[in-house]
């Protein structure tokens, strides 16, 4: 008989002290939203909730969370609830209790004035008393009294308005000031998100399914606050944004929709200013980057895992590639502004541009390729040696169609990058600051046969020419200023539409990988 | 000290002798066995057996090498056509290298170097000039583990045809008229018949084939094979992957395919040796050739008592 400890394999009844659990990580989860709100200015520390504050509010559920949470531990240590928990929270917990409560200590100690001996002192005292309280005691004391302590310590800190609305706090020997309506959000959140695991785990009875609800709760709201910041960053630019990007829309009787900001170029005549010579710049650039690296790139993976013997010479290969692709962007540029540019008339061109993106686009594509090659089953091979078919049929035929989807996953990741990249284009492809929309580069219609080699040219591929990214860049260091109404809002709305036209290459990318794994698998 | 090193050594080596572990080959080297194998000499007689009618394929003295590792020792033997020939032995005796010598899909192994020759209708297959897309059309081959290609089971079928232009499906054979879907129907159909598959997917033939079931994928690899008109079909363990149903519906074909095809198939199993095989070729720890005769000859009385103790199961 081992000595494992058995609880009911069935658990039928959720028992009032789950049921208070599961409430407090339900109010953790509140605090940590309204914390998140906060932070991203959508609500005001100072609005008044039920006649106080709403720093004071967030204070009183902190300190009752936290008092919650101890009761649990007490209420599960003195045996008044039956839970199943381990000898000790553990060491990760520990340390992190330590860090908490060291920095809780020094902060304190330097609030009361005293020196860096005397913050060093009180940090290590605190931490101590922390680690000893959370590894030494049983889980159920470990894990929540520290957690408890410190959120009622915030709570307390808010309700007595130590730290509040209108506090603010000069770093000494930094050049920078903390402010209250920042420190607030970020004390609720980290508080509630230790209660919420606190409570979760009290509420999964602590022990493994304890710390398995915990770590759920925990992972969570992290989770939470990542989507969150990535929708409040794009609800901003969003919101900046789309008064210049509507500015003027309107739709016609035949159904034709008039949207200067997309199809004016900037100028005096134009009633609205608009980025269109930047867009099409934009979507040419992408389109030439892509044309010229997914075939080399995809040639060259080709080679290298189907032809090339492995060895030194694909593994030195590998290496330069993987170097290429981590390679700062302004070197790509400078390397087309001293060997592309000489070659293409001598000035800065679209040609130039879209090549230097190429060129960064390149290593991503071969390395992604490449592993989506090798990731093609030897028996594809095998069997289509065996019908008799040859070597090239057979990587047109099995290999590289089973190998779509992941090349189409580097594009996309590739696209994302150097659509967005502005030091290269900077020194490659320059373009006026506002052009107006006679220079938009009019690649399909510029091809002119000539007389002499090489018997075609372009000549909207040799000139200069505004992208997005550039654009913004250029109406910035420009002070925000030139022949345009409202340079302001136009600079927010040409953001919006640079985020949309990566949104949309995206798309396109995503879609076509959706239609080959379509493809493949059914 | 060097001394006392090669007195021990010859030492171990008359133990091993004696222990009976090893075989006391006729080239004078010791190699060590599985255990429970007994020595014994392998006899040439054993293994010159003369089936009758016309010699497919003629194997003579051959010897692979995949780097150091002697694989295959110096095997020779005729396999006659239009029957079933069934290689059987213990894990890692060389009966997959042998079949792969075959259709030297064994070139594809950068390790391996083949010595000896195996002659197609008394055609060398290992001499220069060798056309391996004509060879490997000739002889086909099926693998261990159901490996049909992630598209449809149409392009499945017509994928050798179509990539020798045997037929036209593409988009310019298409628009310019010289398509021929009905002879690709046709040839899907026959070829699928032919597998015993037919029946079960007719109805969805531009279904992807990763979605049929183990069996059916295995007859659907087989058909593919059957697409290109082989005249011998290799076959590397058809069924070690699939359910006793499935298994039977393979051993069937496999019979019935002998009318038509030379067919020579790797085993573990012995019963499944024992029903469809013709002959039995049984090869042993080392990588040689120990017997092949009539199939009953090898279950019932064996000239090697390794033979007799593998197939009763003593070891193996």
């Amino acid at each position: 008989m081992s000595r494992a400890t058995r609880t009911a394999l069935v658990r039928d009844d959720r028992t009032a002290y789950e049921a208070a659990a599961g409430s407090a990580v339900g109010l953790s989860g509140i605090a940590f939203a309204v914390g998140l709100a906060a932070l991203l200015g959508l609500v005001a520390i100072d609005a008044p909730v039920a006649g106080v504050g709403l720093s004071v509010a967030l204070g009183a559920v902190l300190l009752a969370l936290g008092a919650a949470v101890v009761g649990f531990g007490v209420a599960s240590r003195t045996g008044y609830v039956d839970t199943g928990p381990q000898p000790s929270a553990g060491i990760v917990a520990a340390a992190a209790f330590t860090g908490i409560w060291v920095a809780v200590g020094a902060a304190a100690s330097g609030a009361a004035g005293l020196g860096t001996g005397g913050r060093l002192g009180g940090g290590a005292v605190l931490g101590g008393v922390a680690f000893a309280t959370t590894a030494l005691p049983r889980e159920d004391i470990g894990s929540t009294v520290p957690a408890g302590a410190v959120a009622g310590l915030c709570g307390l800190a808010l309700i007595s308005g130590v730290v509040g609305p209108g506090w603010e706090h000069a770093l000494v020997g930094y050049n920078a000031t903390l402010f209250g309506d920042t420190v607030v959000p970020v004390v609720v959140l980290f508080a509630s998100l230790v209660t919420g695991w606190s409570a979760a785990k009290a509420s999964g009875g602590f022990g493994a399914r304890g710390r398995n609800v915990g770590a759920y709760v925990l992972i969570y709201l992290v989770v939470g606050s990542i989507l969150a910041v990535l929708v409040g960053l794009v609800a901003f630019v969003a919101a900046k944004g789309l008064p210049g990007l509507l500015n003027g829309v309107s739709v016609g009787g035949a159904g034709l929709v008039s949207w200067p900001f997309l199809t004016n170029g900037a100028g005096l005549l134009a009633d609205v200013a608009g980025v269109f010579p930047a867009l099409v710049g934009t979507v040419w650039l992408v389109v030439g980057a892509v044309c010229f690296a997914v075939p080399t790139g995809v040639g060259a993976a080709v080679f290298l895992s189907e032809y090339a013997e492995q060895g030194r010479f694909t593994g030195a290969v590998e290496v330069a590639t993987n170097g290429l692709w981590s390679t700062p962007s302004i070197v790509f540029g400078l390397f087309g502004a001293a060997f592309l540019i000489p070659r293409f008339g001598n000035q800065k061109s679209l040609i130039a541009g879209m090549l230097t993106l190429g060129f960064m686009l390149l290593p991503l594509v071969l390395i992604t390729s490449r592993e989506a090659i090798l990731a093609v089953p030897d028996e594809y091979r095998d069997a289509s040696a065996a019908l008799g078919v040859s070597k090239w049929q057979t990587i047109r035929s099995v290999v590289l169609p089973a190998a779509i989807p992941g090349v189409t996953t580097g594009v996309i990741l590739g696209v994302g990058r150097i659509a967005g990249e502005t030091a290269p284009i900077l020194l490659t492809m320059g373009g006026g600051v506002l052009p107006a929309k006679a220079a938009a580069p009019d690649v399909l219609g510029s091809f002119r046969l000539s007389a002499s080699p090489p018997f075609v040219s372009n000549p909207a591929l040799l000139e200069a020419t505004s992208a997005l990214p550039y654009q913004l860049y250029a109406l910035i260091t420009a002070g925000l200023s030139g022949n345009i109404r409202n340079p302001q809002e136009f600079a927010w709305g040409l953001a919006l539409t640079l985020l949309l036209v990566v949104l949309a290459f995206y798309a396109v990318g995503i879609a076509t990988r959706y239609y080959f794994r379509q493809k493949l698998h059914q | 000290m060097s001394q006392t090193d090669t007195a021990e050594t010859a030492e171990t080596a008359e133990t091993a002798e004696t222990a009976a572990t090893t075989v006391n080959r006729t080239d004078g080297q010791d190699v060590s066995t599985t255990a429970g194998e007994t020595a014994e000499e392998t006899r040439p007689e054993w293994t010159s057996y003369d089936a009758g009618g016309e010699t497919k394929l003629a194997v003579d003295d051959l010897d692979v090498h995949y780097g150091d590792d002697h694989a295959l020792k110096g095997v020779s033997m005729d396999i006659p056509e239009e029957s079933v020939t069934a290689l059987i032995g213990p894990s890692g005796c060389g009966k997959s290298t042998f079949l792969r010598c075959l259709n030297r899909m064994n070139d594809r192994i950068r390790a391996a170097s083949v010595d000896g020759s195996v002659a197609l209708d008394g055609e060398g297959i290992y001499q220069d000039g060798v056309d391996l897309v004509e060879l490997r059309k000739r002889v086909g081959m099926v693998f261990q583990s159901p490996n049909p290609f992630p598209k449809s089971i149409r392009e499945n079928v017509s994928y050798g045809p179509r990539k020798h232009g045997d037929i036209e499906t593409g988009l310019l054979a298409r628009l310019t008229g010289r398509a021929e879907p009905d002879r690709e129907e046709a040839l899907v159909e026959r070829s699928l018949e032919r597998a015993a598959l037919w029946e079960e997917v007719s109805d969805r033939l531009d279904d992807n084939a990763l979605g049929l079931s183990g069996g059916q994928q295995q007859r659907l690899c087989i058909a593919r094979c059957l697409a290109v008109d082989p005249e011998v079909i290799l076959m590397d363990e058809p069924a070690s992957a699939l359910d006793p149903i499935a298994t039977s519906k393979i051993e069937d074909l496999i019979e019935d395919l002998a009318r038509d095809y030379t067919v020579v198939v790797v085993t573990h199993s012995m019963q499944q040796a024992a029903r469809v095989s013709d002959q039995t070729a049984v090869f042993l720890t080392g990588g040689e050739l120990v017997e092949y005769d009539d199939t009953e000859k090898i279950f019932e009385n064996p000239e090697s008592q390794r033979v007799e103790d593998y197939v009763s199961g003593k070891f193996g």
